[in-house]
């Protein structure tokens, strides 16, 4: 059960706030565990005399010049110490990002406020021949248009209630008629959602969505609903800020206090 | 003894500083328990409002009117709403606060501009190659003198709200929330430019009254096209800017889909969107301007039509001050969703140009007043002391829209439009009763409300071109082998060498004087005897289709204004009778052929004329000693309600006192 359901953190800036703590900390961690901390104080006190002797030496050329050279060499050297560490960093952030996004980084269709889904197909006779089924408690409010220019047909939906939906894809394939389905996620609260439902495109699906990939053989490439971003209240002065950058600013915070904290050397 | 005697003057000292703290505090308290909540309409007019009572339709007005008081309020001289609240904000005629029509002349350029503010670029610019780099920022200038009645009561520590009463663009500062109503621009710097889109061959592409008619090609189902903004005033020669957007029509059906700065959303033919964010990008990086528009799909098949509004002043990042504090437009956005801020929101230019018909016209006029009925609803509870002012403008946009449909006088009267929208006026009406409903539910002892209008209505039929005029009676010559053709410029082949006088603005009359005009030959002191004759003859013109008087009154600046700028406006104000009204293009300086025309403009119901003719409404929970009050003496009458005294320069007194 998660969080979210467990109603724990109904406000996503609480949620962002205490992810950007818990994460700031597990990523000094993991940073101190996977580094070696010893050859990185080594390199940071070399810099720091480094950076001492141009200070010192301003009337001598030679050695400001020697002490530069030092300094771009032991921050080479510094780098380098840290890429691995940072790559094991980096790795889990960016795929905890993408999975939080999908809550976060968007919100459910609203009740009663039209959306668009948008069916893609393969070629534009298919056009002609698709349609969609409906769960009751969503309606089209709307014709369907269809955009040859794209290959696409897209749709006006209305929700009348909160809930998981199918809506139901029939495009008449080259042999047969087929029907590929797009789950559609109506709430007033935090929800997860999949904005994209792709066939193949291994990569986007990693990243764009949490459904299963469309058949291989299908003549619909992709349905996407337009689930509105979110942009999270910062609660003075009207001003919001997308979760991403909150998140950036807040772990590195936390990250500097832990590090601090811990002992561990970044 | 000493040591005791300074203790205890210094605890009598305490003791009185403590006591005079208290009273003011107390004293604070009263004046600010003291509620007065000003409802301004613009338009109401006395004898509409008087029918519709009897009838039944206003029982929240008809019910004020019988347990308080109802009086016709004197109008402005002229009866023009950027006039009339100057008057009513200030406590002065157009002498003193300097606004005498909504258009204003420079005399030694003959250049035109809005009487009430004015938005200049940066004063110092460097180019470099096709950019133009801004030395310091642009301003914009309220050009309305004399300090308005909320200054006063900010200077006395009285809480209030003003919200959108015209004449108020930029905002002045002030501590309590207001909103800039008439007056504000949209974001092209206009009183409201549309678009229209359409691949009709037919259509007459280019610049129309109050707007712009792009050809568009429907290509393979898709419309590509551009966006209009503001001009970009970072470039040479300042070209508008532009954004793309595309419009995707289905083959069959009546529905399309727009992309709009990746804002993708489906209109059926018939369908306004909601308001939609739009960014104007003048300068990689750092110049961007924001704004807000609605659109709406007019046709699909067999012709494309898409109107697009203007582009409002976005009140969520406002790209000129619109309100005090600057936070309040953003955050009753926040409230009650994005709403016009254009000064003049209902788009009668578009229904002027065939853009929108009356149907669609209404929509748009709706969503209007619904807007304003949403910022009230948000606002008025929050109301607990001092002033709450909040302006209504939806009488007026439609008093002069909608006029036709109940007049079978009216040259553009139409039956079967008549049959459909005849009510629709009157519906408006009964919105404002509502309004008032609400308020009075909320009245207590404490509270004294007043509802009024600038000026009422009258229809009109006929245009009186008064330069055409002028130069039929000599007052205006044209030059030698000009063509004699208006071409709809101001004052084409006027030959000022020999020109006395000419007409400007709604009703404004001006002698071609030397020394103030750029090129004047009327001496001054002839200047009396001048305007004495055109008087007399303009107050003899009869109408030849019915034998009417077309000019029932000629103001003379001098006898009507006092205070410092009034040798800046005209040296006459022209009133007419009730049907008639100045034509078009006269009010722009132009000479059209006929001194008088039929008005077959949907623009049917008018105020620019006598002010005798056109009184605005007074209203009120209290007694009205006043039998003639004044739109000047509203400010002293909010003022004296808090026991303030009134400025010297004002010229009215509180209607609650007997004269």
């Amino acid at each position: 059960m998660s969080l979210f359901a467990l109603g724990l953190f109904t406000s996503p800036l609480a949620i962002v706030v205490m992810l950007s703590v818990v994460i700031g900390l597990l990523m000094i961690l993991l940073f101190g565990y996977t580094s070696d901390q010893k050859a990185i104080g080594i390199a940071k006190d070399q810099l720091k005399a480094h950076l001492l002797a141009v200070r010192l030496y301003r009337d001598q050329l030679h050695v400001v010049m020697g002490s530069y050279g030092k300094v771009l060499r032991g921050t080479g050297r510094y780098l380098k110490l840290a890429f691995k560490p940072l790559l094991y960093v980096i790795i889990p952030i960016t795929l905890l990002i993408v999975q939080l996004d999908r809550s976060l980084g968007l919100t459910a269709i609203q009740t009663n406020k039209p959306f668009l889904l948008t069916a893609r197909v393969n070629n534009p006779q298919a056009l002609d021949s698709i349609s969609i089924d409906l769960p009751p408690e969503i309606t089209a409010s709307a014709p369907p248009v269809h955009v040859a220019a794209d290959n696409e047909v897209v749709w006006r939906l209305v929700a009348s209630q909160p809930g998981a939906y199918e809506a139901r894809i029939n495009a008449g394939g080259p042999n047969a008629t087929e029907a590929v389905t797009k789950t559609v996620r109506v709430s007033s609260e935090l929800a997860r959602v999949s904005p994209e439902r792709l066939r193949d495109h291994f990569w986007a699906r990693m990243f764009s969505s949490g459904e299963s990939a469309l058949p291989d053989n299908s003549a619909v490439e992709s349905i996407s609903v337009d689930y509105p971003e979110r942009n999270i209240p910062l609660g003075f002065a009207g001003y919001e800020m997308n979760w991403i950058w909150l998140f950036f600013i807040l772990s590195m915070i936390a990250g500097f206090i832990f590090k601090e904290l811990l002992g561990i050397q970044v | 003894m000493g040591k005791h005697l300074r203790l205890v003057c210094l605890l009598a000292l305490c003791a009185a500083c403590a006591c005079s703290l208290l009273s003011c505090q107390r004293a604070q308290g009263a004046a600010s328990a003291k509620k007065m909540i000003i409802l301004g309409v613009d338009g109401l007019d006395p004898d509409l409002l008087t029918k519709f009572m009897a009838d039944g339709k206003m029982p929240n007005f008809a019910r004020l009117a019988s347990e308080g008081s109802f009086r016709r309020l004197t109008t402005s001289i002229p009866p023009q709403s950027p006039v009339a609240w100057s008057n009513l904000i200030t406590g002065m005629n157009a002498g003193g606060h300097g606004v005498f029509d909504f258009i204003h002349r420079d005399p030694k350029t003959f250049q035109l501009y809005f009487s009430t503010s004015k938005v200049e670029g940066p004063k110092h610019s460097f180019q470099i190659g096709k950019w133009v780099i801004p030395l310091g920022s642009g301003s914009a200038e309220q050009l309305r003198h004399g300090a308005a009645f909320w200054e006063i009561l900010d200077q006395n520590h009285v809480h209030n709200f003003v919200y959108r009463i015209p004449a108020n663009f930029p905002p002045i500062d002030a501590k309590g929330k207001t909103l800039s109503g008439m007056g504000t621009p949209d974001l092209r710097g206009t009183y409201g430019t549309f678009t229209f889109y359409t691949d009709d061959p037919t259509a007459a592409v280019g610049a129309v009254e109050g707007g712009e008619v792009v050809q568009v090609e429907v290509k393979n189902n898709r419309v590509a096209t551009n966006l209009i903004g503001p001009d970009n005033t970072f470039m040479k020669n300042a070209p508008p800017s532009t954004e793309p957007f595309t419009v995707d029509v289905d083959p069959l059906e009546a529905v399309a889909r727009i992309d709009l700065q990746g804002q993708k959303f489906i209109l059926k033919e018939g369908e306004w969107s909601g308001w939609l964010p739009v960014q104007f990008q003048l300068m990689p990086v750092i110049g961007n301007v924001k704004g807000i528009c609605r659109l709406y799909l007019k046709q699909t098949h067999p012709r494309f039509q898409l109107y697009v509004s203007p582009i409002n002043i976005d009140p969520e990042n406002p790209a000129l001050p619109i309100s005090t504090p600057s936070s309040f437009s953003r955050d009753l956005a926040k409230e009650i969703g994005e709403y016009h801020t254009q000064g003049i929101a209902e788009d009668t230019k578009a229904l002027m140009s065939a853009v929108l018909d009356d149907k669609e016209y209404l929509q748009q006029s709706h969503a209007v007043l619904a807007e304003h009925r949403r910022a009230f609803d948000a606002e008025f509870p929050k109301f607990h002391d001092g002033v709450f002012f909040f302006y209504f403008s939806s009488l007026d946009l439609n008093g002069h829209m909608l006029w036709r449909l109940t007049d079978p006088q009216s040259p553009t009267y139409n039956a079967e439009a008549a049959a459909q929208y005849g009510n629709s006026l009157e519906e408006f009406y009964a919105q404002i009763d509502q309004v008032l409903g609400e308020v009075l539910a909320k009245m207590d002892e404490n509270t004294t409300l007043l509802v009024l209008s600038d000026h009422g209505f009258a229809p009109y039929h006929r245009s009186f071109n008064l330069n055409t005029w002028l130069w039929n009676n000599g007052y205006i010559a044209r030059k030698e082998g000009g063509s004699g053709v208006d071409s709809g410029e101001p004052f084409t082949d006027v030959d000022w060498s020999r020109t006395r006088a000419y007409g400007l603005g709604l009703n404004g009359l001006y002698l071609n004087i030397k020394g103030r005009e750029k090129e004047g030959i009327v001496d001054p002191s002839q200047s009396d005897a001048l305007l004495g004759e055109i008087r007399g003859k303009l107050l003899d013109v009869r109408d030849p289709k019915d034998n009417s008087q077309v000019i029932t009154r000629v103001d003379l600046a001098s006898e009507v204004y006092q205070g410092p700028y009034t040798h800046n406006g005209p040296d006459a104000l022209v009133g007419y009778n009730r049907g008639y009204r100045a034509g078009w293009k006269t009010i722009l300086g132009a000479i059209p052929a006929d001194v008088l025309e039929d008005n077959t403009n949907p623009w049917s119901g008018d105020h620019c004329m006598d002010y005798t003719k056109v009184p605005g409404v007074l209203l009120s929970n209290r007694k009205i000693l006043a039998e003639t009050p004044a739109l000047t003496d509203i400010a002293p009458t909010i003022l004296a309600e808090y026991g303030i005294a009134k400025l010297p320069e004002m010229k009215g007194q509180s209607v609650f006192q007997a004269r």
